[in-house]
C-alpha cells in the first residue's frame, strides 16, 4: 500500500482538570496531598488516512472522536504522539512553518450557526482564506476563485452580499463547505458536518461532500455518531470507545460482520426502517468517565464476554480475516 | 370512541407583522393504548402540536380554533385550573432535554413526591413509596439511592429514565414524548426507546411520540402522521406508510435516508428546504419542492384522499387513485 496522506501515531490527549498548583492541594486524613486529575480523551491511537479515501471515525459522546479531529488539524496540541502529513511531522511546528499544511488541510464544523462569522458577508467569508493563503493574488483573481467555489457548491453569486443569519442551516453548511474548498485543500476534516441538519437537508450536504470528493480528489477524515451515514459514505471505519480504537475495518466488512462486541452493540442500536420493534444488543451500565479509566480493556465493564484477562491487560489491534483490525481478547482467543 | 380526538386545530403566534400560522387545521385521533408517531422536519409544527394539546404554548402563541377532545371534554376550551387536573395527571409529558426538565436544586425524591402530592391527597411516605416503585419500573440501578440524589449526579440516560418515571407517577392514560432520545447516544437511545415501548404496553398507556427519526417511529409506533408546514400531509398505519409512502414528501424523506441508497452512490435528495412560517407558499406548501406539482397544486390545498388505510393530501395521489378506479371500471 502507498504511504498514507495523514498518519497518527501513538496519539494521546489529556485535559487537565485540577487547575493551578494551589488548587491541587487537598487535606486528606490530616495530611496535605497534591491531587492531579485529567480527562483522558485519547489514549494511544494509531490511524492512517490514505489518499482519496473517507475514513470515518464513529463512537458515542466522550469517546474522543472530535478531539482526534481537532488534534489532527492542530487546533489542540497532543499530550503525546505524533501526526504526520505526507511523511512530515506537523504536530510540533511553529505557526509559520505550519502554514503550508494549513492550506492543504481544512475543517468543516458541526454547527454552521456558530462557525460562520455573523459580521461578515458571505463574500468576505469566502475571500478571507483565499487572500490569506495567496497574498500575491490580484482582487480579480480572488473574485474569480470566489465565484468558482460558489458555483461548485451550488450557491448563487447573489448570496455574496448577504450575511450568515439570512440562511437556513443547510445553506450555511454549504457556505462552510465552500469556505473549506476555497483554498483547494487536499484533506478535509469534517466534524459531524450533517448532524445539526434535517433529514432532507442531510442528503443534500452528503451528496455535495461526495461530489467534491470525486471532482477534487479529496481525502476525508469524517467524524460522526451516525452509523447509517458511515455505511453510505465511508471507505473505512474506525470505531472508538473511551479514547481508543476498538475496531478498524473497510466499511462493507464492518457492517457485514462486526467483530468487536461494542461495534456489534452499536450497529444493533441503529433504528432501522424495517424493524418492527427495537432489537438491540443490551449493554450493561453506561460509558465510564474518562477521568478514571478502567484498567485493561476500557470496554470490559459493559462487555458480556469479559474475563479476567480483559480486566487486566489492554488489548492491542490485531488483524482479522475481513481485512480489518480489532482490539479484543475474546476475538483473539476465538471465544467470539 | 377514541381517547383523544383533535379536530381542526389551528394554532397561531400573534406577532407584530400579523399572525404566524403554526398549525393549519390539523385533525387526528389517538385510541386507548395506541402508539402514534408524529414525524416531520424542524419547523413542521410537530412540537407545537404536542404542546398545544395540554395548552402549553406560551404567548404570543394561542389556539385560534378547533377542538381537543379528551374523554369527552374539550381541552382547548378549559381554563387553567381545569387543565391542571389533567396535565401531568391523566396526560403526562416527556421533553427532549432531561437537564432542562429537572429542577437542578431539588433532589429526585422531592421532585417526584411533589408531583404526586400536587394531584393526590396522600402522605409524604406514601408518595415516596410510589416514587420508588416507578424508579424500579424504569430499571434504574439502585433506585432508593436516586431519590436522595440531585439531577447533576446522574448521567443523561439515567436522567431520562427519571423523567419517564415521573411521567408514570400518576398512572397517566396518555404520554406525550417530544423527541425523548434526541439528546442521547445511540446505544442509550435504544435502551430508552425499548423501555418506553415496554412500559406503554404493560400499563396500556397511549403514546404520542414526536420525532424526526423514521427508524424510531418504525420500531415503536402503530400509526404515524407526517407533518409539513403546519399541516398533516399523510397519516395512517406506520408499516403501510414506511413500506409504501404515498405523498411525494414522505417518499422523499424515506428515500433520502442513507440506508436506502447503495453505499457510495448519490443519495436521493429533495431540492430546497421547508418554507419558513412567515412565507408559506400558496396551495400545497410542498409544491415548490415537488416534481409532480401542477397549477392546481399552486392554487389550492388538496383534500385528503384514501389509499389503502392511509390518508394523503396530494393531488397527484388523488389522480392516480382516480385513474386506477377508471381502469378497473373499464376492465369490468
Amino acid at each position: 500500500m502507498s504511504s498514507p496522506l495523514v498518519s497518527i501515531r501513538g496519539l494521546e490527549k489529556r485535559f487537565d482538570l485540577s487547575g493551578s498548583f494551589l488548587e491541587q492541594l487537598r487535606f486528606e486524613k490530616g495530611r496535605l496531598r497534591r491531587k492531579q486529575e485529567a480527562v483522558h480523551a485519547i489514549n494511544g491511537v494509531d490511524l492512517d488516512v490514505h489518499k482519496g479515501e473517507a475514513l470515518c471515525v464513529v463512537g458515542e459522546s466522550g469517546c474522543g472522536k472530535s478531539t482526534i479531529a481537532r488534534t489532527v488539524m492542530g487546533l489542540l496540541s497532543p499530550s503525546a504522539g505524533e501526526i504526520h502529513y505526507q511523511g512530515q511531522r506537523i504536530d510540533h511546528l511553529e505557526r509559520k512553518a505550519g502554514l503550508p499544511f494549513r492550506r492543504k488541510m481544512q475543517m468543516i464544523f458541526q454547527n454552521p450557526y456558530a462557525s460562520l462569522n455573523p459580521r461578515m458577508t458571505i463574500q468576505q467569508t469566502l475571500e478571507e482564506p483565499i487572500r490569506f493563503h495567496n497574498p500575491g493574488w490580484s482582487p480579480s483573481q480572488v473574485q474569480e476563485k470566489v465565484y468558482e467555489v460558489m458555483q461548485s457548491v451550488g450557491i448563487g453569486p447573489d448570496w455574496g452580499r448577504r450575511f450568515g443569519h439570512e440562511f437556513s442551516g443547510g445553506q450555511r453548511q454549504r457556505i462552510a463547505i465552500a469556505r473549506a474548498l476555497a483554498v483547494d485543500p487536499e484533506f478535509i476534516v469534517a466534524d459531524e458536518p450533517i448532524s445539526a441538519l434535517d433529514v432532507s437537508i442531510q442528503a443534500q450536504v452528503l451528496n455535495l461532500l461526495m461530489d467534491a470528493q470525486e471532482s477534487r480528489g479529496l481525502t476525508y477524515l469524517f467524524i460522526t455518531h451516525d452509523l447509517a451515514v458511515v455505511e453510505h459514505f465511508g471507505t473505512r471505519v474506525a470505531v472508538m470507545y473511551l479514547g481508543r480504537v476498538c475496531e478498524l475495518a473497510p466499511t462493507a466488512a464492518l457492517f457485514a460482520s462486526p467483530r468487536h462486541p461494542y461495534t456489534q452493540a452499536l450497529l444493533s442500536a441503529i433504528p432501522k426502517l424495517e424493524d418492527q420493534r427495537p432489537n438491540h444488543i443490551r449493554l450493561q451500565g453506561e460509558v465510564p468517565t474518562p477521568v478514571n479509566l478502567p484498567p485493561g480493556c476500557v470496554f470490559h465493564g459493559r462487555c458480556p464476554y469479559a474475563n479476567e484477562r480483559c480486566r487486566q491487560e489492554v488489548p492491542q489491534l490485531i488483524a482479522t480475516e475481513g481485512g480489518g483490525q480489532v482490539a479484543c481478547h475474546a476475538v483473539e482467543e476465538r471465544r467470539l | 370512541m377514541p381517547l383523544l380526538q383533535v379536530k381542526g386545530l389551528d394554532v397561531r403566534f400573534a406577532l407584530r407583522g400579523g399572525d404566524l400560522k403554526a398549525l393549519r387545521g390539523i385533525s387526528f385521533s389517538l385510541d386507548k393504548g395506541e402508539r402514534l408517531g408524529l414525524v416531520g422536519e424542524s419547523g413542521a409544527g410537530k412540537s407545537v402540536a404536542a404542546f398545544s394539546i395540554l395548552n402549553l404554548i406560551a404567548r404570543p402563541g394561542y389556539i385560534a380554533g378547533g377542538q381537543i377532545l379528551f374523554d369527552g371534554q374539550d381541552l382547548a376550551a378549559m381554563n387553567e385550573r381545569e387543565l391542571r387536573q389533567i396535565r401531568g395527571n391523566r396526560i403526562a409529558m416527556i421533553f427532549q432535554d432531561p437537564m432542562m426538565t429537572l429542577n437542578p436544586v431539588l433532589t429526585i425524591g422531592t421532585q417526584m413526591t411533589e408531583a404526586i402530592r400536587a394531584h393526590r391527597k396522600i402522605s409524604r411516605r406514601e408518595a415516596r413509596a410510589i416514587a420508588l416503585d416507578r424508579l424500579t419500573k424504569v430499571q434504574i440501578p439502585s433506585p432508593a439511592r436516586r431519590l436522595e440524589q440531585y439531577p447533576h449526579e446522574l448521567s443523561g440516560g439515567m436522567r431520562q429514565r427519571v423523567i419517564i418515571a415521573i411521567a408514570l407517577l400518576l398512572d397517566p392514560e396518555i404520554i406525550i414524548a417530544d423527541e425523548p432520545t434526541t439528546a442521547l447516544d445511540v446505544t442509550i437511545q435504544a435502551e430508552i426507546m425499548a423501555l418506553l415501548l415496554n412500559l406503554c404496553e404493560q400499563e396500556n398507556v397511549a403514546l404520542m411520540l414526536i420525532t424526526h427519526d423514521l427508524g424510531v417511529v418504525s420500531q415503536v409506533t402503530q400509526r404515524m402522521l407526517v407533518m409539513y408546514s403546519g399541516r398533516i400531509i399523510e397519516q395512517g398505519p406506520t408499516r403501510e406508510i414506511i413500506n409504501d409512502a404515498q405523498h411525494p414528501y414522505t417518499q422523499g424523506l424515506i428515500n433520502a435516508l442513507p440506508q436506502m441508497g447503495e453505499p457510495g452512490a448519490r443519495l436521493f435528495q429533495i431540492p430546497g428546504s421547508m418554507p419558513s412560517l412567515n412565507n408559506v407558499p400558496s396551495g400545497c406548501p410542498f409544491h415548490p419542492r415537488c416534481s409532480f406539482a401542477t397549477d392546481q397544486c399552486k392554487r389550492t390545498m388538496p383534500e385528503y384522499v384514501r389509499s389503502g388505510n392511509v390518508d394523503v393530501a396530494c393531488y397527484e395521489v388523488a389522480n392516480l387513485i382516480e385513474q386506477e378506479k377508471r381502469m378497473q371500471e373499464a376492465g369490468s
